[in-house]
């Protein structure tokens, strides 16, 4: 009895930290800035991908860049040398969890305008946004839908 | 435990499309009309699950629930886990379209073999249910973890370190969804017992 209270107290204490929250959107984020390329990893806003490979690939499918995610999981480096083509950077999170992003070939020669910065921060933010309730709930009622179907089939063949 | 697009190889992508296919079509073919809602319900767990995170110190994980359902519904797991799998990519982007056959060859067939394991157990005694759950949600996740390592492996990374650290890292899973899954079936047991399929 005693060691069944206990499993209880312990699953509750566990469970009080839990949260509504991103379980394993891998997301990285960059820029170009002064010549420079900075990236930002995350799996949601909060949780910093921490000590993650990224590969910089051409459009050839050559990775010309590797590194590695700071505790913060960001990572910035100088535009290579000769570079005439877009870039994929790879973010890999382990486990096979993966997230990229490309940068056009233009993005790398000219500084970005007040508009591109607007539609970055859209799309970083889109990223970042957790599921809606109205998602979880549509999924849910898709569910229970197609198991409505089923039956009608199942008492249809039966 | 969701593989992200781009990833693996063609032939893992395809081999994980076929087996899953198949195992959908048995799934299908398995599933009682009288037990739908069932698989309704516990596929709607498991799509909800993955977004509960539960923090354990500085880390955080979160549940799969992959045991639960296999313990529960059988081969009928295999499209329930298949449903959840589509919506979560579409709506949560977790995993992806290409990688679907693979993570649900990962997620469902140990789930499939918790419920030959360990149904057996269930509904003998309180402690003996209790273990069941336990074990069928540590084992579940434990032989996902080595399919993920597989399925890595056989595209192009080192089989050995990969499932090592994978196995590693979803330790404090494995323990989670065992407590988790062996409160759910005990509970469920004494609130809603038709959930329990009948031993055949």
């Amino acid at each position: 009895m005693k060691i069944k209270k206990i499993c209880i107290v312990s699953l509750i204490l566990v469970m009080i930290p839990a949260s509504l929250a991103f379980a394993h959107k891998v997301i990285i984020f960059v820029w170009v800035e002064g010549g420079m390329i900075y990236t930002e990893s995350s799996f949601g806003s909060k949780k910093k991908a921490k000590n993650c490979v990224i590969k910089v690939i051409n459009e050839k499918g050559v990775v010309i860049h590797t590194a590695k995610t700071d505790p913060k999981g960001n990572y910035s480096f100088k535009i290579p040398e000769n570079i005439d083509s877009d870039l994929i950077l790879k973010l890999e999170a382990g486990a096979g969890h993966l997230g990229q992003w490309k940068i056009l070939k233009d993005e790398l020669v000219s500084e970005p305008s007040e508009q591109d910065i607007s539609t970055a921060m859209k799309k970083k933010e889109n990223l970042e946004k957790k599921p809606s309730i109205f998602k979880i709930f549509t999924g849910i009622l898709i569910i229970f839908l197609l198991a409505m179907a089923l039956k009608f089939l199942k008492r249809k063949t039966s | 435990m969701h593989i992200s697009e781009g990833v693996l190889s063609g032939p893992v992508l395809a081999t994980g499309a076929v087996f899953a296919f198949a195992g959908t079509g048995m799934g299908l073919k398995k599933i009682d009309y009288d037990r739908i809602v069932h698989v309704a319900i516990l596929a709607s767990a498991f799509f909800v699950a993955s977004l509960i995170h539960i923090n354990i110190g500085p880390a955080s994980v979160h549940l799969i629930l992959n045991g639960i359902v296999g313990l529960l519904l059988g081969f009928a797991a295999i499209p329930a886990i298949l449903t959840a799998l589509i919506l979560q990519a579409v709506f949560f982007q977790y995993g992806g379209l290409t990688t679907l056959g693979v993570n649900v060859v990962v997620m469902a067939v140990p789930a499939v073999l918790a419920h030959y394991l360990f149904l057996p157990m269930l509904g003998k005694s309180p402690t003996l249910t209790f273990i069941a759950g336990f074990l069928a949600g540590l084992f579940s996740i434990l032989f996902s973890s080595i399919l993920l390592g597989l399925a890595l492996w056989f595209t192009n990374q080192n089989f050995f370190e990969t499932s090592l650290a994978i196995i590693t890292a979803y330790i404090p899973v494995m323990i989670i969804e065992g407590i988790v899954t062996g409160f759910c079936v005990t509970f469920l047991l004494k609130v809603y017992p038709e959930i329990i399929p009948k031993k055949k």
